[in-house]
């Protein structure tokens, strides 16, 4: 009977922190923008083939170039190209790609990957990129790894018209095709936040169905607009590059990886009588004041570190009891293979941004010290200590014995 | 002229254990401690100096040490040398606290066998007192075995590789030699501190069981107890006093509760450094399971690595058995054959013939406990063979895996050779100085019983 009424507080002891941790989930689960911007991502993709689209290659290889020199690696890069270019036998420049007439750069160079190449740029293998639904045996090189905390740019150039674009001269994507992606990739958590770049005729159309949070649009024209090219190289023969790339090259030439100039400078560097159309944005999906977002946010990749002192903690350490059992060296580099989102990984996130003061219920030094102790935060000096102590016991014992 | 004998032999004795440090300190200085820790011969899987800075990066890292095979030994260790592995000091050689450390538990070492060694010597005087032999014997040189042991271990050119090499060896000896130490001096709990440690951090010194179990009934080495009650017989006198104690059994159950205490103390200790990388069980399997299985074939100076490559995988448990349960079936018999001599019995227990890993770590351990039974191992057969043979074969081991492995011009066999040599000489040396010291007790036994028997060989 005794201890029935001493248990009541305990049990009272006990709800309190899981009151707390109930509270936790609510907040974690309303709030996931409170998801860190981790990394970038850049899909770029070329939809036409055939040498007098040209231009269209090398709009989306001088992309390419200027978000590697920004910062992007090639493991962040998914680049759909047609890829018949460089190799063409009207190339009267083999293996090499120019975007100006002054052949200064070729964009061709040395370390090109392209991820979707000739057939393989298809809208169902884009569509798949983008939401990420792919068949078992599809490399890892070739799939979009996004977390929730990604900004992604996705650049299209190609030939489009009202409400779609072209690809490779046999399909066409749709502009609700592309908002049922966007918001595919939105439920799924594949992005924190998306900039969509599209250089073809009638751009602007593509993204009217656009519905998802946090994705910022803009198109070379609008709609009954065409988008031109820039000039024609007469040593090649084609027009080797469009006017909206090229007014955004010259824009980005001008930036290194440490300049944070801002989005909007760089959209309102387009003028509309030099591109012979009117560069729309479509800003109403994105919450943030265009001024304040720098471009590398999307065309580079810079990013917050933040310093600890604390050692590198693998995924697995939080004491959960799943993890718990599943510690052994296999699995653990498993889980850190396995790059889903799980509740327990958000857990662990919000655990990271509340201080530790709110955590735990109890003042006590002991429960403080044993919720340490079963985190692992001591556990080297407790041994440390108890093979200290290991020698005076020694020392003690012999000479008590003698 | 006893007194300056005695005072010329303790300062040379002291001369040449500072030489022999000072020796060790002017090859840390060398550089890269001449590479010898990545000599086969000197690190195995189980002692490698790299290997144990793996396991505390990875601990470092908050990963299992034992996670990819790397490290297989105890996780206190880690605790205790892993810090010494990465700190670096400005403007002194690399591991320079490491390698402090290693010449420190060797001058340790030497310090307690030297002591043991005097124990030994001090038995052996007192039966000899007993028999009344002292003055045949005064004539003759008498080593002091304490000194001898001392100086054999810690000049052995075997030691002094096996310490700079940076292996785990020269601490593990250095447990054995503490276990055996309690054991002689009947210190239990520093007995059984030293038999825990030492099966702890590799697994055959738990065989030392046996020899401890003796010693601790019994005492340190004396002639059989048969050889007193004959005296007494012959010469009429019974004197209970002279007569050495009955096996008690109250120090062994002393000795196994303090066993107990400190196996439980270590294994806390460990479970709770590898609470959540698995536990206890992960430990044993990667370090008892790592010796038992011999899961790495890669050359040392053991045979069982080419043994265990050419044997098809259907009969390796087989082979696993026989190899394994051969330590424990050589020391049976030799218990029941040699219990009035533990301390020899302990000797032969290190030696530990086909180990899993032996490196010259483990010959520096028993050449240096030979030292002990100088006295009675005078009269050794082969014992210029012997020498000879551990000459010849020191040099020839790495001569050989360079032609193997690094030139190219030599095959396995070249090495495994040299190897089988080397077991060899070691299983001839064991089974010379058995009989050495059983022909020893022969010679007592006809001295004092006054009948000569023939000293079969």
């Amino acid at each position: 009977m005794e201890t029935f009424n001493n248990s009541k507080p305990i049990l009272l002891f006990l709800l309190l922190p899981c009151l707390l941790l109930y509270s936790l989930i609510a907040f974690n689960s309303s709030s996931v923008e409170a998801a860190m911007h981790t990394n970038n991502w850049a899909v770029l993709v070329c939809t036409s083939r055939f040498w007098f689209n040209y231009r269209h290659m090398a709009n989306t290889l001088s992309l390419y170039r200027t978000v590697k020199r920004l910062g992007i690696p090639d493991e962040r890069i998914i680049l759909m190209l047609a890829d018949d270019m460089a190799c063409n036998t009207r190339n009267k420049y083999p293996a090499q790609v120019f975007n100006n007439e002054n052949h200064r750069l070729n964009l061709y160079g040395d370390n090109v990957e392209v991820d979707y190449r000739g057939y393989e740029v298809t809208v169902e293998n884009f569509l798949r990129v983008l939401t990420g639904r792919h068949e078992t045996a599809v490399p890892r090189s070739k799939r979009l790894l996004s977390d929730e905390g990604s900004h992604i740019l996705l650049y299209m150039t190609g030939h489009g018209g009202d409400e779609f674009l072209k690809f490779q001269d046999s399909e066409e994507l749709q502009s609700h095709d592309l908002a049922d992606a966007v918001k595919q990739m939105k439920e799924k958590h594949r992005f924190k936040e998306l900039l969509i770049m599209v250089d073809t005729c009638q751009a602007a159309t593509l993204f009217n169905q656009l519905q998802s949070p946090g994705v910022l649009a803009i198109g070379s024209s609008m709609k009954g607009e065409n988008s031109y090219s820039h000039h024609l190289d007469s040593d090649v023969g084609v027009s080797v590059v469009d006017r909206f790339t090229y007014y955004t090259l010259a824009f980005f030439e001008r930036l290194n990886i440490y300049d944070n100039a801002s989005l909007s400078s760089s959209f309102s560097s387009y003028n509309p009588s030099l591109l012979m159309s009117t560069a729309y944005y479509r800003k109403d999906l994105y919450k943030r004041n265009l001024e304040e977002v720098p471009v590398t946010n999307f065309f580079g990749s810079v990013m917050e570190t933040i310093h600890t002192d604390a050692a590198y903690k693998a995924l697995s350490r939080i004491n959960s009891g799943r993890f718990e059992a599943q510690t052994s060296l296999d699995q653990s580099v498993h889980h850190i293979e396995k790059r889903m989102p799980m509740k327990v990984n958000d857990q662990e996130e919000t655990h990271n941004i509340i201080p530790e003061g709110e955590e735990g219920a109890s003042k006590c030094p002991w429960s403080t010290f044993w919720n340490k102790f079963r985190k692992g935060e001591n556990v080297d000096t407790l041994v440390n200590y108890g093979l200290v102590a290991m020698i005076p016991l020694l020392v003690i014992s012999t000479w008590l014995v003698q | 002229m006893e007194k300056l004998k005695k005072k010329i032999r303790s300062f040379s004795f002291w001369n040449w254990v500072i030489a022999s440090i000072i020796f060790r300190l002017i090859l840390i200085y060398f550089p890269n401690n001449l590479n010898l820790s990545s000599r086969p011969e000197v690190s195995t899987p189980l002692t490698s100096f790299r290997r144990l800075s793996e396991g505390y990066w990875l601990k470092q890292l908050s990963m299992s040490p034992y996670a990819g095979s790397m490290y297989h030994g105890s996780p206190l260790l880690l605790s205790l040398l892993g810090p010494l592995t990465v700190k670096r000091i400005e403007g002194q050689p690399n591991h320079l606290l490491y390698s402090l450390v290693s010449v420190i538990a060797d001058v340790v070492s030497a310090m307690l066998i030297r002591a043991t060694g005097q124990n030994l010597q001090v038995a052996y005087f007192g039966t000899l007192k007993s028999f009344d032999l002292v003055k045949q014997i005064e004539g003759s040189e008498v080593h002091s075995p304490g000194d001898v042991a001392a100086l054999i271990y810690l000049c052995n050119p075997f030691t002094i590789v096996a310490c700079m090499g940076l292996s785990t060896s020269p601490i593990e000896n250095m447990a054995v030699i503490l276990c055996l130490y309690g054991a002689c001096s009947r210190l239990i709990p520093l007995a059984a501190f030293g038999w825990v440690i030492a099966t702890h951090m590799s697994l055959y010194p738990a065989i030392l069981i046996i020899p401890v179990i003796f010693l601790l009934g019994r005492g340190p080495d004396a002639p059989p107890r048969k050889l007193f009650l004959q005296m007494h017989q012959e010469k009429g006198v019974l004197n209970q006093s002279k007569l050495p104690p009955c096996f008690s059994w109250g120090p062994i159950i002393h000795f196994a509760f303090w066993a107990l205490l400190w196996s439980v103390y270590v294994l806390v200790l460990c479970g709770i450094s590898l609470k959540q990388f698995g536990g206890l069980w992960e430990m044993f399997k990667s370090t008892y399971g790592f010796i038992l299985t011999v899961e790495d074939l890669s050359p040392n100076i053991g045979v069982l690595w080419y043994f265990f490559a050419e044997v098809f995988e259907f009969f390796w448990n087989f082979f696993l058995i026989v190899f394994h349960a051969n330590i424990l079936f050589m020391i049976l018999p030799l218990a029941i054959r040699l219990h009035h001599r533990p301390c020899y019995l302990a000797y032969v227990a290190v030696c530990s013939m086909l180990k899993s890993y032996p490196s010259v770590g483990d010959s520096a351990l028993y050449s240096g406990l030979l030292g002990w039974f100088v006295n009675e191992l005078s009269d050794m057969q082969f014992s210029l063979f012997l020498f000879c043979g551990y000459v010849g074969v020191s040099p020839l081991s790495p001569v050989m895996h360079n032609l193997w492995i690094w030139r190219g011009t030599g095959n396995a066999n070249f090495y495994f050779a040299t190897t089988m040599v080397y077991a060899c000489l070691q299983i001839v040396l064991v089974v010379e100085g058995v009989s050495a010291m059983l022909n020893h007790d022969r010679k007592l036994r006809s001295l004092i019983t006054g009948k000569p028997r023939d000293a079969k060989s």
